[in-house]
């Protein structure tokens, strides 16, 4: 256990210099915030979620933080900024066995975790606009070849020879962790791939 | 918590990595006007900002040799993109090429000289002072002259494949000619050693003759032992666009490991060590069915044996032993012979010992009895990195040659490098132990004598050094036991990169490195600095100019874009620097030595002219070696000694800047200079790539293929029948799992470059253990936990994941070696090829424990 608490006073300390920028972060345009694994919609979280942060102290990288106000009736409750720290999708899941109300519930293995679906925006993504070999995603996802994939296309007019390389998420599949967003080469004006709301397996 | 020093350090690099990655990079900006600036949105810079001036370069990187566009604004660089001109890369790049722009950047450059007063404090991170050049310069010479003067066995200088060619060139002068020395040997001891024992024992050149734009054309890849997904990223881009403009074509990927290579493959995983018994599989199944190529066999061919049991690299007195000192030894054979040598290597008998089943070796061996299929092998480290490397490379060798596939477009055999100038540097000019420029041996009196008209020294004053120096690994276990005194590197980080480092530094019961006065030129801070008495700031990649020869025979300059930062210099002002206090008062004949060997571009206590003049002239002298008509006392022992040295011509310096890049031989048709694509194939003119020259000169026409060898003797490359033998060591009750090192496409060699641009940095900032999922969970780790593993050697700790980037089959694990954090060669073997002697950094056992 060293290790991990290692680690967490260094996210601390990390967490400290991250100040405001990661608050940003966290409220995606569209109002999305990513949850702990567990979750199983945002009505029945914030319906179960008491703000208790059992599931943040039980994290050990750090990845759960409390959202600030700026997230409105949602501040308090945890979330995670996949680009500064992702959810590493521990074995043992002990954000969930933490959670005394439910709100984060019924996850075994990692397939079973659905917090959102990763989305890759192909114009900022530098493998698909500009046949970089890059695919951070799909090499640094927990699940490679599964919940990322890597499709090798043929480039359009003025082709080198060289085939495009581009990182292609299943949405059956993806967990939503976040990793691919921390791991993510590009990161401005952000990152090319982001966490949106799970496209769930009804 | 209480914070340890460590754990400080840590928690800052770890904080600081976060805030970058959270866009809160201020810090990072404030240090750089140019940080993240590649103009692409990837690194996150200004792409507003319009480059005053692009200069042509070539990515630092791996030995795929990629052209780049660098931008500069004000004195900073502020992109850099692909080169589409250079035709090594036609303008892709990976991610690392892509962050270029930022690698000189970082806030811990060194720029001032450093010494250490007190050894003991060797192997930690203080105890570096500031000192002046002058000092530093002092201390350095008056060190490596009293150690040349009493005991020249105790200096050594470890060279590198990514010191630019006319750095290596310089270099190799001052060390074999100045101070009469074969203690010299490069990193690329470690990587291509192999690859350069077998060219040169079937070939006597070194180096592919095919190059790589028969990806274009080939209709079966075969990766032995090479994650070229990885490892050559833009590359394997192109094999695999290849591959998808026609469905079929076919990859092969054989290795010891499941990678990323062998996603879209066949995918073939042996047993370790039984590379050897596949290849001679397909051998076998050609000559017992008659499917080789009859006209290739008759035409070019010769047969040979070679000596058997060598044994295994235990003992440091190994290389005395009578075995090895004739291992190299071949007899001449015959075609029935080999035919009755291979015999064993059945379908079934291979199958068995391989792991690999007999259909797929039948379906592999078929391949090469297809006379309509152009085939491309490509390998790398798996078959280098071996006990028996230079045997492997041979019997890669023996089925394309056996089958007439090499040499001809689309078709061939293809040893890939590691590094940026493995080829150039490491190769072409002559930095290893027993090597002069140009393929030229110290061991061989023509030779010796060549050099010696080219540099204009007297007639037999090479003949001092005609022994061949120590190997990498012999100087390494030299100096663990006491045996050096002065040790000089650049360009390397060897304190990571070496294996058996448990004993090389020092760790075990050797006082290793501690001892000997320790020199390191570098850009960044790194593990070997921490080893050192005196660290010198070097000038890093374009703050000087440079030029590197990459695994297809291109070679590249890269133009001086910025200045170095602080006080750092070029590689070649510091040797030179150093080499005119050496020299100082000895002669040549009965003039002054240094000024003999480097009065054409110095004088006083500086270069006579700026960086391109100055790269000019040295060139304009290496240039020599492969254009012997530039002067009459070199031509004539060309003629006299049929040393046919003009197999590898280079062309004057600004052809290389003017056509981003050329492939050698470089010959000069009706006035201009023509690179060539498919050494000693004649199938076509000089202007379409073929060595038309080379075969018209040397050769002969009318051969099949439209081949001719002419560069080796009797201009018959040999098959030479190479057994399967066992490796060093093997997995037992204590040691349980083989344990396999490699690179990952993210972080490059040591992590001294790519672990210092943090957008980069972020996209594995990690090195892991891959492990297979049965054997984790027997065990009893998860994804995730630290454990423990440790050889007979020594042991490191590491973060086990079950994670399928790598997939290593049960009783096998991987680990990349970039990190300072994970020491992983503490642990890995040290045991080498008795012919390259390079180490096998592939088959360690090893035991797996949670820590």
């Amino acid at each position: 256990m060293a290790e991990k608490e290692g680690f967490r006073a260094a996210a601390f300390a990390a967490a400290g210099i991250i100040g405001l920028q990661s608050v940003y972060n966290l409220i995606a345009d569209n109002g999305f915030l990513l949850r702990p694994p567990g979750i199983q919609s945002e009505e029945d979280f914030l319906s179960r979620c008491t703000s208790c942060g059992k599931c943040i102290e039980a994290c050990p990288y750090v990845a759960i933080q409390a959202a600030t106000w700026q997230a409105g009736i949602a501040a308090g409750t945890p979330v995670i900024d996949a680009a500064s720290q992702a959810c590493q999708l521990c074995h043992d899941f002990p954000c969930v066995a933490a959670c005394p109300t439910g709100a984060l519930r019924d996850v075994s293995k990692r397939e079973d975790v659905r917090m959102g679906t990763a989305v890759i925006d192909e114009e900022l993504c530098i493998a698909i606009s500009k046949s970089i070999r890059c695919e951070v995603c799909y090499r640094s996802c927990p699940l490679i070849g599964e919940a990322i994939t890597c499709e090798y296309r043929v480039p359009e007019a003025g082709n080198r020879g060289f085939a495009i390389f581009a990182p292609v998420v299943d949405a059956e599949k993806c967990t939503g962790c976040g990793i691919c967003v921390q791991r993510c080469y590009v990161r401005q004006p952000t990152t090319a791939i982001r966490i949106e709301e799970a496209q769930r397996n009804q | 918590m209480e914070l340890t020093r460590r754990n400080f350090v840590k928690s800052t690099a770890v904080a600081m990595a976060t805030a970058a990655a959270a866009g809160t990079a201020v810090s990072f900006a404030g240090c750089s006007p140019s940080s993240g600036g590649t103009n692409t949105g990837g690194g996150g810079g200004d792409s507003s900002m319009v480059a005053d001036q692009t200069y042509t370069a070539v990515c630092r990187y791996c030995g795929v040799g990629c052209g780049v566009l660098v931008g500069v604004k004000d004195g900073v660089i502020i992109s850099v993109e692909g080169d589409p001109e250079n035709q090594s890369n036609l303008g892709a790049l990976c991610i690392k090429g892509q962050s270029l722009a930022q690698l000189l950047y970082a806030d811990d450059r060194l720029t001032v000289p450093l010494i250490r007063d007190d050894k003991s404090t060797k192997g930690t991170d203080g105890g570096l002072r500031e000192a002046t050049w002058e000092e530093a310069l002092d201390l350095v010479a008056e060190k490596l002259k009293a150690t040349w003067q009493t005991d020249k066995t105790r200096m050594a200088f470890w060279a590198s494949g990514q010191l630019p060619i006319t750095d290596g060139y310089v270099l190799a002068k001052f060390w074999k000619a100045g101070l009469l020395s074969n203690n010299i040997d490069p990193n690329a001891r470690l990587c291509m050693a192999s690859a350069v024992v077998a060219f040169m024992n079937v070939f006597s050149t070194d180096e592919p003759a095919n190059c790589y734009a028969d990806i274009d054309e080939a209709d079966v890849f075969i990766t032995w032992g090479a994650n070229m997904y990885e490892a050559h990223p833009v590359l394997y881009q192109r094999l695999v666009g290849r591959k998808n403009t026609d469905t079929n074509v076919k990859h092969y990927d054989l290795g010891t490991i499941k990678t990323r290579t062998s996603e879209g493959a066949k995918t073939l995983i042996f047993n370790p060590g039984t590379d050897i018994a596949i290849a001679n599989c397909i051998c076998n199944y050609l000559v017992a069915n008659q499917l080789y190529d009859e006209a290739f066999v008759s035409d070019h061919l010769k047969f040979q044996t070679g000596m058997t049991d060598l044994g295994n690299a235990f003992e440091d007195g190994y290389d005395g032993t009578d075995v090895i000192k004739n291992s190299g030894t071949t007899a001449e054979s015959s075609l029935e012979e080999f035919a009755s040598l291979v015999a064993p290597y059945t379908f079934e008998y291979t199958a068995e010992l391989s792991g690999v089943a007999a259909a797929d070796l039948e379906e592999l061996a078929k391949l090469f009895a297809d006379k309509s299929l152009k085939i491309m092998s490509f390998w790398t480290m798996g078959v280098n990195q071996h006990n028996r490397g230079t045997w492997m490379n041979h019997c890669i060798y023996n089925a394309h040659l056996l089958a007439g596939k090499y040499a001809q477009p689309g078709c061939g055999a293809f040893s890939l490098t590691g590094q940026p100038t493995a080829c150039g540097t490491a190769r072409e000019v002559g930095t290893f132990s027993h090597r002069l420029p140009a393929d030229l041996v110290v061991a061989n009196e023509a030779h010796r004598r060549y050099t010696e008209a080219v540099w204009d020294l007297p007639e037999g004053y090479l003949d001092e050094i005609q022994a061949n120096g120590p190997h990498t690994v012999k100087i390494f276990r030299d100096m663990s036991s006491g045996k050096y005194d002065f040790f000089w590197s650049t360009c390397n980080n060897w304190a990571v990169s070496m294996p058996n480092l448990t004993r090389f530094l020092g760790k075990g019961d050797k006082k290793g490195i501690i001892d000997t006065f320790v020199v390191v030129n570098e850009v960044y801070p790194t593990l070997s600095c921490q080893y050192a008495d005196v660290v010198l700031p070097a000038a890093m990649w374009v703050e000087r100019e440079g030029q590197f020869g990459n695994a297809e025979r291109r070679t590249s300059v890269f133009e001086k874009a910025v200045d170095p930062p602080g006080e750092a210099k070029w590689d070649m002002w510091i040797i030179l620097q150093v080499a005119r206090r050496v020299l100082d008062g000895a002669k040549i004949g009965e003039e002054d030595a240094f000024s003999k060997l480097f009065g054409f571009i110095w004088e006083g206590d500086d270069f006579k002219a700026d960086a391109r003049e100055t790269c000019k002239a040295v060139w304009e002298e290496y240039r020599i070696f492969s254009n012997p008509s530039m002067k009459a006392s070199v031509e004539a022992l060309n003629t006299e000694s049929k040393l046919k040295m003009e197999a590898k011509q280079l062309a004057p310096y600004d052809e290389y800047l003017t056509n981003h890049g050329l492939l050698w031989p470089v010959r000069e048709v009706d006035g201009k200079w023509l690179g060539t694509s498919w050494r000693f194939n004649a199938g076509g003119p000089q202007e379409a790539g073929y060595d038309a020259v080379g075969v018209e000169t040397y050769g002969e026409a009318g051969k099949a293929g439209d081949l001719s060898f002419y560069k080796t003797a009797g201009m018959k490359p040999a098959v030479c029948f190479r057994p399967y033998e066992p490796p060093a060591l093997s997995p037992d009750d204590e040691y349980p799992f083989w344990f396999v090192t490699g690179r990952l496409l993210e972080q490059w060699h040591t992590g001294s470059n790519t672990t210092r641009i943090p957008d980069l940095n972020n996209t594995l900032p990690e090195a892991l253990l891959y492990i297979n999922d049965a054997d984790a969970s027997a065990l009893g780790i998860a994804s995730g936990d630290n454990v423990r593993v440790t050889s007979q050697y020594g042991t490191f700790e590491i973060k086990a994941t079950t994670d399928k980037r790598v997939e290593p089959p049960a009783g096998r694990v991987f680990a990349p070696f970039f990190s300072t954090d994970n020491l992983i060669n503490l642990a890995v073997e040290d045991i080498y090829c008795p012919l390259s002697k390079e180490p096998d950094y592939k088959k360690t056992p090893v035991k797996i424990e949670k820590a």
